[in-house]
C-alpha cells in the first residue's frame, strides 16, 4: 500500500509538470487541444493526489505502524476521529493534505471555467500546477509520508495531547481550505497579468473564491483562537504567537482586497492595490506556511522543525521576483484614469481603510520577523510578545474601526457638509451620548472607552443603512417593514452582506475590549469547603473526581459557584494526564454568558494535603467575540448568496454554460 | 478645507488618545506582580509571558514569580527588577523590545511605515484632484420653455442618490 502511495505521489507531480507545460506551450500556440490537454492532466493530478490522500487515511486508521508516520503520529488508543486528525496534524501528512485541497479547488475552477475565460485559463491552470508541483515535490522528495521504518513499530506514539480535542477536527481544514483557496484568485491574477487582460473579468471570476478564501481564513483565525482559549488555560484568546501571525496576516489583507475590489467595479480605480492585494494575500498564505515548517522562529505551534525552510525562501522569493516583474511591466496598463477627487469621499475612505489593514498586516509581520532580524544584524536574540503587538495594533485597530464607520455611508466622489451632517449625524450623536454614559458609570477614558464608542457609531452608521433603505422601499411601494426590509436586502446583497459582517467585527472589537481592560483574575490555594471570591461570583470547593481509562487518567476539581449566596452551577476544571506521551493538559471549566465569562483552571493538587490551587478569570464580553464570528458567517452567507436576477438567468437558461451573471 | 480639516481632527482625535498606553510601554516604577509578570518571557518554550505560563509547576515561570515577589517585597522598582532579570537571562526574557539602540526600530518602524504611506497617498490623491479639476464652463443656454420642472427636480434627486451607491 505504500508503494501505491509513493507511486501515486510521484505520478501525480509528473502530471502536474505535464500539465505546465501543455497549458503553456496551448496558450503560446494557441492551440485549444493543447489547452485542453493541459486540463485533463490536471484532473489526473488530483485523482492521483485524492488516492495517495486515501491511503494515507486508511494506513492511519489500520494502524499501519510500518510506516513511520503512522507510529509517530497514531496508536491502538488514539479514538477514530484523531486517527483521522493525524492526517493534518503531522509535517508530512499536512504537506499531502494541502496538496490534495489545492489540486481539488483547482478540479472545482477548471469544471467552473469549461466553457468561458479561455483565454485567461491556460495561465490560471498553469498557475496553479506550479502550486501543486511545488508541493508535491515537497512530499516526493523531501517529506515522504510513505516513508516506512526500518524495523515496524509495534505501537503508536500518539497524537499529541494538546492536539487531542475536538477543535483538531474543525480549525485546521478551515484554515487549510483559506489558506489553499487563495491561490485561485492569485491564479486569475496572474493570467492576468500575463495576458494583459487587466479588466474587470479576472475580479468578476475570483470575486466568490476570494470571498470563500475570507470566509475559511475567518473562520480559521476564530476557531484557533477559541481553541486556545478552551485548551491552553492561560485564561486568553490570542497570544500573538507566530502562527497565530502567519494566519492572521493574510486575513487582514485579504479583507483590505475585498473593501478595494469595489472600488474599481464601481469607478475603475484602485487596480494597482487589487492585484498587489491578491497576489500579496497568497505570498502570506506561503509565508505562514514556511513560519509553520522551516524553525526559523520558535512557536509552539510550529511542526517538528525540518529542513523545508530553504525550498519555502527559494519558493516565495519565486514568487515575489515574478510577481514584481509582472506587475511592473504591466503598471502602465493598470493604471486608470479615474482620480480621487476629495479625501471626504468613499473612494479615499476604502483608500485609507487599505492602508491601515495592511499597515497591521505589515505590524504583525514586523513583530514577528524582528527577533530573527536582530538575531542578524545584532547577534542578540530577543522576544517580541504580547505586550508588544497589543500596544502597537491597538491604535491602528481603533482607527480602522473608526473608518468601518465612515466608509460604508460617506458619498462617492465628494461629500459636502449637507451630506456629512445628514449621514453621521445621528451615528456621531448616540456615539457620543453612549461615551458619556459609560464615563458617567465609571468607565475610564482611554483605549476601551475609545473602542466602544467607535464601535457604537460603526453600529449606528450600518443601522442607518438598513433603515433608510427600508424606509426609501416603504414610501415608494407601500409594503411592510419586514417585507422592505428583506426586499431590500434581497436586491443588494453584497452591499447589506458587508454591513452585516461589519456588525461582526464590531461584535468582536467589544469582546477584545471588554476582555482585555476590564479582566479580573485570582489565584488562591483552598481546602476543601473553603471559598474565595472573584467579580461577583463566589466559588466554594468541594472536592475533587477522578477517572482513568486505557487512554488518559483525568482529575477535576468540583467547584460550585454562588452569586449572591445562591449556588448557580457546578464547574469541574481538570487535569487529564495522557499514557502514551506521559503529557499533562489542562482543561479548563468556563461558565460563558453574554456579559462575561467565569473561567476556572485547575493549577494544582495535593494528594497528601487535599490541597488545591484555582485560578480563576473573569472575561467579560468575551462571548461576543464568538457571536461577532457567527454573525460574519451569516453576513457572508447573505454577500455570497446568487441574487435574484442571477438565479432568473439560470432557470430562464439552463443549459447554457457560462450564462451565469458572473 | 475646515470640512477637511475636521475630519483629519476627529481622525487624530480618536488616534491620538489610543497612543497613550503606548506611552506606558516601560514598567513603573512601583508595578504590580501581574505587571512585572507580563513583561518576562517564561522560559520553558510555551511562547507566553511568565504570567500566562499556566504549565504545572513550571520550572522556569514558579521560580521568577517567586523571585519577582521577593523583589517587590524588597522594595526594588519595576526598571531594575527586569534589568536584573535581563542580566541573567539576557534580553530575550523581556516579551517587548526594549528602548535602547536598534530596538527602537521595532517600535517606530510600524507607524513609520503608516505614516509615510498615508503621507504618499495624501499627497498623491491632491495632487490627482487638481490635475482632473474640471475646466469651468459658460453656464448652459436655458432649457426650452415647453420643459418640466418637476421632471427635472425628480431626475436630479434621482441622480444624486444613484451617486450615492
Amino acid at each position: 500500500m505504500a508503494e501505491i502511495g509513493r507511486l501515486a505521489i510521484s505520478l501525480a507531480l509528473l502530471c502536474a509538470v505535464f500539465s505546465i507545460g501543455l497549458s503553456v506551450i496551448g496558450a503560446r500556440r494557441r492551440r485549444g487541444d493543447l489547452v485542453r490537454s493541459g486540463e485533463h492532466a490536471a484532473y489526473a493530478t488530483f485523482g492521483l493526489v485524492a488516492l495517495a490522500t486515501v491511503l494515507l487515511l486508511r494506513a492511519l486508521l489500520a494502524q499501519d505502524y510500518s510506516l513511520e508516520y503512522v507510529a509517530a503520529y497514531s496508536s491502538s488508543t488514539l479514538p477514530t476521529n484523531y486517527k483521522i486528525a493525524a492526517l493534518w496534524g503531522g509535517q508530512k501528512g499536512s504537506l499531502l493534505f494541502w496538496a490534495f485541497v489545492l489540486t481539488l479547488f483547482t478540479t472545482v475552477v477548471e469544471v467552473q471555467n469549461r466553457a468561458r475565460n479561455r483565454e485567461l485559463m491556460p495561465w490560471v491552470t498553469a498557475t496553479l500546477m506550479i502550486v501543486t508541483a511545488f508541493f508535491l515535490g515537497l512530499v516526493t522528495f523531501i517529506t515522504d509520508p510513505f516513508e516506512r521504518l526500518p524495523v515496524p513499530a509495534t505501537e503508536g506514539a500518539d497524537l499529541n495531547p494538546l492536539l487531542q480535542n475536538y477543535w483538531m477536527m474543525i480549525h485546521p481544514p478551515s484554515l487549510y481550505t483559506g489558506y489553499v483557496s487563495a491561490s485561485v484568485p492569485f491564479a486569475f491574477a496572474m493570467a492576468a497579468l500575463i495576458t494583459g487582460r487587466l479588466g474587470d473579468q479576472w475580479i468578476r471570476t475570483t470575486r466568490r473564491w476570494a470571498l470563500f478564501s475570507w470566509f475559511f481564513l475567518t473562520l480559521g483565525n476564530l476557531f484557533g483562537a477559541m481553541w486556545a482559549y478552551e485548551v491552553l488555560g492561560w485564561g486568553g484568546y490570542w497570544a500573538w504567537d507566530p502562527v497565530e501571525n502567519a494566519a492572521f496576516m493574510p486575513w487582514l489583507v485579504s479583507t483590505a482586497y475585498l473593501h478595494s475590489v469595489m472600488i474599481q467595479e464601481k469607478k475603475d480605480m484602485l487596480r494597482v492595490w487589487n492585484m498587489v492585494l491578491v497576489l500579496l494575500t497568497f505570498t502570506l498564505t506561503i509565508f505562514g506556511t514556511f513560519l509553520t515548517r522551516s524553525g526559523v522562529i520558535s512557536s509552539v505551534h510550529s511542526f517538528t522543525q525540518s529542513g523545508l525552510g530553504p525550498y519555502f525562501i527559494g519558493f516565495l522569493l519565486v514568487i515575489l521576483l515574478g510577481v514584481g516583474a509582472l506587475v511592473a511591466y504591466r503598471l502602465p496598463e493598470l493604471r486608470t484614469a479615474g482620480t480621487i477627487e476629495s479625501f471626504l469621499s468613499r473612494e479615499a475612505a476604502f483608500l485609507f481603510n487599505n492602508l491601515i489593514l495592511v499597515g497591521i498586516a505589515f505590524a504583525v509581520f514586523w513583530g514577528t520577523v524582528f527577533p530573527v532580524v536582530s538575531e542578524w544584524v545584532r547577534g542578540v536574540k530577543i522576544t517580541v510578545g504580547p505586550p508588544f503587538f497589543n500596544r502597537v495594533n491597538a491604535p491602528l485597530g481603533i482607527a480602522l474601526l473608526f473608518l468601518m464607520g465612515v466608509g460604508p455611508v460617506i458619498a462617492w466622489r465628494r461629500a459636502t457638509a449637507k451630506n456629512l451632517w445628514k449621514a453621521f449625524a445621528g451615528p456621531v450623536g448616540v456615539a457620543l451620548a453612549t461615551g458619556v454614559l459609560f464615563l458617567a458609570t465609571g468607565m475610564p477614558f482611554g483605549a476601551a472607552w475609545l473602542t466602544f464608542v467607535l464601535g457604537v457609531f460603526a453600529t449606528g452608521t450600518v443601522v442607518q443603512e438598513f433603515w433608510r433603505g427600508m424606509r426609501a422601499r416603504q414610501a415608494l411601494l407601500h409594503e411592510s417593514a419586514p417585507r422592505a426590509l428583506s426586499r431590500v436586502v434581497g436586491k443588494n446583497r453584497r452591499r447589506y452582506g458587508g454591513y452585516i459582517i461589519h456588525l461582526g467585527i464590531v461584535a468582536i472589537f467589544f469582546g477584545i475590549a471588554g476582555s482585555s481592560a476590564f479582566r479580573l483574575e485570582k489565584q488562591q490555594t483552598l481546602n476543601t469547603g473553603e471559598q474565595m471570591s472573584i467579580g461577583r461570583y463566589v466559588l466554594r470547593y468541594d472536592g475533587v473526581q477522578s477517572k482513568e481509562d486505557g487512554h488518559l487518567s483525568q482529575l477535576a476539581a468540583v467547584v460550585t459557584v454562588l452569586v449572591d449566596g445562591k449556588p448557580i452551577d457546578v464547574l469541574h476544571p481538570e487535569k487529564r494526564f495522557y499514557k502514551k506521551p506521559k503529557q499533562p493538559t489542562t482543561e479548563v471549566a468556563n461558565r460563558s454568558t453574554l456579559r462575561e465569562d467565569l473561567y476556572l483552571v485547575l493549577g494544582s493538587y495535593d494528594d497528601a494535603t487535599k490541597l488545591v490551587t484555582l485560578l480563576a478569570y473573569v472575561n467579560p464580553l468575551v462571548v461576543w467575540i464568538w457571536i461577532g464570528g457567527l454573525v460574519m458567517a451569516l453576513g457572508t452567507a447573505v454577500a455570497v448568496w446568487p441574487s435574484g436576477r442571477e438565479r432568473e438567468v439560470r432557470v430562464l437558461a439552463p443549459g447554457a454554460v457560462g450564462a451565469s451573471a458572473e | 478645507m475646515n470640512a477637511r480639516a475636521a475630519a483629519l481632527c476627529v481622525l487624530l482625535a480618536t488616534t491620538v488618545p489610543a497612543l497613550a498606553p503606548a506611552a506606558a510601554l516601560a514598567v513603573s516604577e512601583r508595578p504590580t506582580q501581574a505587571e512585572m509578570e507580563e513583561a518576562l518571557t517564561c522560559q520553558c518554550g510555551c511562547g507566553l509571558t511568565v504570567h500566562s505560563c499556566n504549565h504545572l509547576n513550571c520550572g522556569s515561570g514558579e521560580p521568577i514569580k517567586k523571585e519577582i515577589a521577593e523583589r517587590l517585597a524588597r522594595g526594588e522598582t519595576g526598571p531594575a527588577i527586569l534589568a536584573a532579570f535581563e542580566a541573567r537571562f539576557g534580553e530575550k526574557i523581556l516579551s517587548a523590545p526594549t528602548f535602547r539602540g536598534f530596538n527602537w526600530l521595532a517600535w517606530v518602524t510600524p507607524f513609520l511605515v503608516v505614516f509615510v504611506a498615508g503621507s504618499i497617498l495624501a499627497v498623491t490623491l491632491r495632487r490627482r484632484a487638481r490635475a482632473g479639476a474640471p475646466t469651468p464652463v459658460a453656464p448652459s443656454a436655458p432649457p426650452p420653455a415647453g420643459g418640466d420642472p418637476a421632471l427635472r427636480d425628480r431626475l436630479a434627486r434621482e441622480l444624486k442618490d444613484l451617486d450615492r451607491d
